[in-house]
């Protein structure tokens, strides 16, 4: 049987379903944006792993080598000088198909047997219909440009068995044909197209080179592992294969921490709301409460009732909140992968898996946070004398009292965030920590400041619009018991959007600053992946009107410590400027820059690798490691920010590489850019598809990506400002119902309804500005610490702060114009409310 | 003369073991849709040249150079041991060369050591294509290989060389020809069923002396004894009616030596093209018929992975009053390679015009399990 008081608790419940909605609500959303991002980082991962699991098959390790790879005749002298076995080539790298951009594995199926078996277990129709591994292996050797790949790849890219199409890889179009599909037991393989090494290194201009040699050394054997080494020639080095995809995978960590934190902003929120609603619960039914006490129930007891009505609320809205958060996380899933894909690494995954961690996560999440927003309220109520519990008035002065108290508590919050920022050295899961200790020290100054403010105010409120006004800006701080925890919940929300949008915006500024000094030639023309064709570069060099020419080619040199990128530039004269060096005089750095053996770092490269100006640092090259002195720092926002750059005449004597895939074109004066534009596409046609873009229209490509890549940010800032919106609104409608009487008693006193109606029209608005208002400093020391603690210790980059004052007054005026939206139902309740009638009803 | 060979392309790496009830239906698509235009063919005697046609022939779909031997060590131990390395042309003419990986080359090779006196039998195999080095041949100086299996002239030419190792074996051989290549069939011209195309050029060094190291689990054994050397290529395949053969090469003690081989068909009887070459000291050869020999099983043997082979022998040359009895050194020499087959060293005791003989050989059985 039920006992009484747990009946009593939930009819209430029931008696105000809008109520109980909105709060359900609110956990809800707050619970699905966890499950949300929470599944889609966890599937984007799975996506990855399972595709790096089928790609890497059995190898234990990966031999690799220099920006180009491995010579090929490595593995030859190894399998056939030194009797090396269970060793497979790999020829990989990304071409298109129909637009889509798919990975090549090209491969060796003798050597594949070991490693990869399922490469050779494609299904492939003879003439008669009948599957036979035959004719794989003799099409894949004999028919260059056969290729197979999984059944849903095939069908994404509409292709049916048999089909012929055109493969553009590195700008260049080949034919292929889809000889065979895998079926669905292997997973892990969408959007990559298997096919014989020999083709693999025809499309992708590998010809003489290997990406890699996948080696399986049983049981990681050191003697084996030690032969293999002391086989290798200079520039060739043995990674295990398990640190090569974790390196690769750790490249995405920062990116989904960061998202991770943004979700758990959104129950920060969420917390805030059900503490509200609890709140308010606890002091609607204070009379219920001294009745209870009165007729015996213990303290205890009614401690448990309230917090197993939290949990039961927490469990039902989180229970909504993951059905939500499924939906919600296939679209976050979208832009997960597609920031991944930008940022990192081809990750393709088309649907989310459902894990169960993700649900448990939810529920926790869920029933969690709506205990912990119920445990002060429900021990507040525990503390209510029977008879003093049906005073108002004694509420209010309890709640008063407390105030200072729980200000110095957030002061003291804020001290501690700060120690934890400067202690924390570089670690990013810290600083999201300090991120939100600072959110909770702010947020429990705030009540104070408000009952200063509305102190201040009610003068200014009186001599504006009288009395109404008065009692209506006086009553926000004369009833913060109800009010505070509505405007402290709205105040973290703007703030969020104020710190994100101003660190965004700064990002924004020195992205478009650094690209307008990068890009200094008039014209680029080059290829996404391979090089451009030699003879090609000389043409377009020779076009009239071309003044000057800077090369630039991107490849990877990768060690045990992980992938760099490399960047190899043959400056055009005068053109040194659009480099902007961190580190001593430009004069003195361009200073054999080209003779000795110098390179210039990325910012986030030295900050990750903790060098400077003047260290050495030691790079993999095709000659073996060599050492490079860091001639100085270089800003870079480039997507793959953590660089090495290296001229030209060094990136030749070093690595064994000639390609070039970007030309920077300098127009003489006067030259039409747009007409050398069609020159070049002119030139370019039938040879080789090349990007052709002016210096503008990189520029605004750019700023496209990065607007992108912050979709995401900002679509979880608009959920947590959600869940605002709904805390004040259930806020706001819960306080008007209680003043339901005080309501009556004022159109008693001869207020008209619209009086009442204005009244709580100016107190949300009130309540909205001073949310608002609030949030100010928060959000500009958000954007303070996301800038120079969170992106940097995540991304290595540095951003100038730039505070755009639009920003700060849209976050007031949006959040006054929430409130107001929120006040208008509430208001126009009170000022319909019959005063006889909700009079007597007390 | 090792057709089974034919059939290997079909179980290339891995495909096979897993499901053996495809092997028959493959078989029969090889045989049946295989288009031979455009490949060389074995349809006329031709004159054969040394050392040139120790060298590949690209132009025929396939061919093989196959090393068996019968080898002592110091203290007595009796070793068997086998080397094939095969190679394939998957098309009539190279594929254009747009890498130095595209070839229409292919190699397999397996390695088989018999240790009669420990009664243990070891396998080994190896695929490649045959491009970059990986695998291939050459006649001048002649040289086969795959991976660090290695056939290959030695010195002044006249000496082979064998060297290839596993995980538990390892040969290091050095082989001296006794006797001048045989030419088997017409001449060279070994015609494999009644119809005309059919056929394969083949030529067999019946004695070769063959010194050297075999390794057994990091145990070197000095040995010594003879090989046979065996080399065919060709284009076309079984005919549909046969079903497996049985081949000999026998080595006796008066010096002659004996190569027969009987395609056995689906009804079980001989087919006529059954036939061999028996070769005396001194080079002189002679022809042998199906009707010139009689080969009688006396034994099976029950593998344990299924299928029954025949392990003991009487073959009788009656016109030549010749009658052999033939026992396997040890009873499992099966090969559970891609295609399962039974090769293995046999001692041989019988009678000639009278007087005692006896010798060693190599068998081969295929077609006896699936």
């Amino acid at each position: 049987m039920i006992p009484v008081s747990y009946q009593a608790s939930f009819r209430y419940l029931l008696r105000h379903p809008w109520q109980l909605a909105l709060s359900l609500l609110g956990i809800a959303i707050g619970v699905a944006v966890i499950v949300a991002v929470d599944l889609a980082n966890a599937s984007a991962r799975k996506a990855f792993l399972m595709s790096m699991d089928q790609v890497t098959g059995e190898a234990t390790h990966q031999l690799v080598g220099g920006t180009r790879g491995v010579p090929e005749d490595v593995y030859a002298r190894l399998r056939v000088d030194h009797g090396v076995r269970s060793l497979a080539p790999i020829v990989d790298g990304s071409v298109e198909i129909h637009d889509t951009v798919v990975e090549v594995l090209g491969v060796d199926l003798f050597a594949e047997q070991e490693i990869r078996a399922f490469t050779s277990e494609a299904s492939v129709p003879t003439d008669t219909g009948e599957q036979s591994q035959q004719n794989l292996f003799r099409a894949f050797l004999t028919e260059p440009g056969s290729v197979t790949m999984s059944a849903a790849t095939a069908a994404e890219l509409g292709l049916r068995l048999g089909d012929a199409f055109t493969v553009v890889a590195g700008g260049i179009e080949h034919r292929g044909t889809l000889l065979g599909t895998y079926g669905g037991e292997h997973g892990g393989l969408d959007n990559i197209i298997v096919t014989d090494i020999a083709t693999a290194q025809a499309w992708l201009g590998q010809a003489g080179w290997l990406s890699r040699i996948d080696a399986r050394i049983v049981g990681d054997d050191p003697e084996v592992v030690e032969r293999l080494e002391s086989l290798l020639p200079d520039g060739v080095r043995l990674l295990t294969a398990a640190g090569r995809t974790q390196a690769t995978a750790a490249m995405s960590q920062a990116f989904m921490t960061n998202l991770t934190a943004m979700s758990l902003l959104a129950l920060l929120v969420g917390i805030f709301l059900i503490f509200n609603s609890v709140s308010f619960s606890v002091l609607q039914r204070r009379g219920l409460i001294a009745v209870l006490r009165a007729l015996g129930v213990t303290r205890g007891r009614l401690f448990l009732m309230l917090l197993t009505e939290a949990a039961v609320l927490g469990l039902m809205a989180g229970i909504v909140g993951i059905v939500l958060g499924i939906f919600l996380g296939e679209q976050l899933l979208l832009l997960v992968s597609r920031s991944i894909n930008d940022l990192y690494f081809r990750v393709s995954v088309t649907e989310v898996s459902v894990d169960t961690l993700s649900i448990a996560k939810g529920v926790i999440a869920g029933v969690g946070a709506a205990l912990v927003a119920a445990a002060a309220p429900a021990v507040e109520a525990t503390t209510y004398e029977p008879r003093l519990a049906m005073a108002r008035s004694s509420l209010e002065r309890r709640a008063g009292r407390s105030l200072p108290y729980i200000a110095l508590a957030g002061a003291a919050t804020i001290v501690f965030s700060v120690l934890v920022l400067l202690i924390s050295g570089r670690d990013l899961v810290a600083g999201l920590a300090a991120v939100f200790l600072l959110i909770l020290g702010f947020a429990s100054c705030v009540p104070l400041a408000v009952r200063w403010a509305s102190k201040a105010l009610s003068p200014l409120a009186q001599s504006v619009g009288g009395t109404t006004m008065r009692m209506a800006v006086s009553g926000i701080g004369a009833s913060l018991s109800r009010t505070a925890v509505a405007i402290v919940a709205l105040a973290i929300a703007i703030s969020a959007t104020i710190g994100v949008s101003v660190m965004v915006d700064s990002f924004r500024g020195s992205v478009q600053e650094w690209l307008e000094q990068t890009l200094q030639a008039d014209v680029y023309a080059g290829v996404q992946r391979g090089a451009m064709r030699p003879d090609l570069i000389e043409d377009l060099a020779n076009i009239d009107g071309v003044s000057a020419v800077s090369t630039s080619r991107r490849t990877w040199i990768e060690d045990e410590s992980g992938r760099t990128q490399l960047l190899a530039i043959r400056m055009a004269p005068g053109a040194y400027a659009g480099t902007e060096l961190l580190d001593g005089a430009p004069e003195d750095v361009w200073t054999g820059w080209e003779s000795d053996d110098v390179v210039l770092v990325s910012e986030p490269y030295a900050y990750q690798h903790r060098v400077t100006a003047g260290d050495v640092i030691t790079l993999p090259t095709a000659r073996g490691d060599r050492r490079f002195r860091v001639a100085s720092r270089y800003q870079s926002y480039d997507i793959n920010a953590s660089a090495v750059m290296i001229s030209r005449a060094n990136y030749d004597r070093y690595f064994e590489d000639d390609g070039v895939d970007t030309l920077g074109l300098y127009l003489s004066t006067g030259t039409d850019v747009d007409g050398v534009i069609e020159s070049i596409k002119t030139i370019s046609q039938g040879r080789q598809r090349l990007r052709v873009d002016s210096n503008a229209k990189i520029r605004n490509l750019s700023l496209e990506i990065f607007d992108q890549t912050f979709v995401i940010t900002d679509v979880l800032y608009w959920l947590a400002t959600g869940v605002a919106f709904i805390g004040i609104l259930a806020a706001m409608l819960a306080l008007q119902l209680e003043r339901a009487r005080e309501f009556g008693m004022l159109r008693a006193l001869g207020m008209t309804p619209r009086q009442v109606g204005s009244m709580v029209t100016v107190q949300t608005s009130v309540i909205g500005l001073l949310s608002g208002l609030a949030a100010v400093p928060l959000g500009v020391v958000m954007a303070w610490v996301l800038i120079k603690v969170i992106n940097r210790r995540a991304f290595g980059w540095q951003i100038d702060m730039a505070i755009e004052p639009g920003i700060l007054v849209s976050a007031v005026a949006f959040a006054v114009g929430v409130s107001l939206l929120a006040g208008i139902y509430p208001a126009w309740r009170a000022g319909r409310n019959r005063p006889a009638i909700v009079m007597r009803e007390e | 003369m090792r057709w089974v060979w034919l059939i290997v392309l079909v179980f290339v790496p891995g495909l096979v073991a897993a499901d053996e009830s495809r092997a028959a239906s493959q078989l029969s698509d090889l045989l049946n849709e295989e288009d031979d235009t455009g490949f060389a063919q074995a349809l006329a005697v031709r004159p054969f040249s040394f050392p040139e046609d120790h060298g590949p022939h690209e132009a025929f779909r396939n061919e093989w150079w196959y090393l068996t031997g019968n080898l002592d060590d110091e203290d007595g131990r009796r070793f068997g041991f086998e080397i094939t390395i095969f190679r394939f042309s998957l098309t009539p003419s190279p594929p254009e060369a747009d890498s130095a990986w595209r070839t229409n080359q292919v190699y397999i090779a397996h390695l088989a050591v018999t240790d009669a006196d420990g009664n243990r039998f070891f396998v080994a195999e190896r695929y490649s294509r045959g491009a970059l080095g990986l695998a291939g041949a050459q006649a001048e100086p002649f040289r086969v290989w795959i991976d660090d299996w290695e056939i290959s002239s030695a010195g002044d030419g006249r000496s082979w060389h064998i060297h290839a190792s596993d995980d538990e074996i390892a040969l290091d051989l050095s082989l001296v020809p006794l006797r001048e290549p045989v030419l088997n069939g017409d001449a060279g011209l070994s015609r494999k069923s009644s119809t005309i195309d059919s056929a394969s050029y083949y030529y067999s060094i019946t004695r070769l002396q063959t010194e050297g190291v075999i390794t057994i689990d990091g145990k070197d054994s000095v040995v010594t004894g003879l090989s046979w050397l065996d080399r065919e290529w060709s284009t076309s395949a079984l005919a549909a009616d046969q079903v497996g053969w049985d081949w000999f090469a026998l080595q006796l003690s008066d010096g002659t030596d004996l190569m027969l081989y009987n395609i056995r068909k689906q009804d079980g009887s001989a087919d006529e093209t059954s036939s061999g070459t028996i070769t005396f000291p001194g080079n002189r050869s002679e022809r042998l018929y199906q009707s010139d020999f009689e080969i009688i099983v006396r034994d099976t043997w029950d593998s344990p992975k299924g299928g029954t082979y025949p392990s003991r022998w009487t073959v009788r040359l009656p016109e030549r009053n010749l009658e052999l009895d033939i026992l396997p050194v040890i009873a499992d020499q099966e090969l559970f390679t891609m295609v399962r087959y039974w090769e293995g060293a046999v001692d041989i005791a019988g009678r000639r015009e009278g007087r005692p003989v006896h010798g060693r050989g190599y068998v081969e059985l295929t077609g006896y399990a699936e």
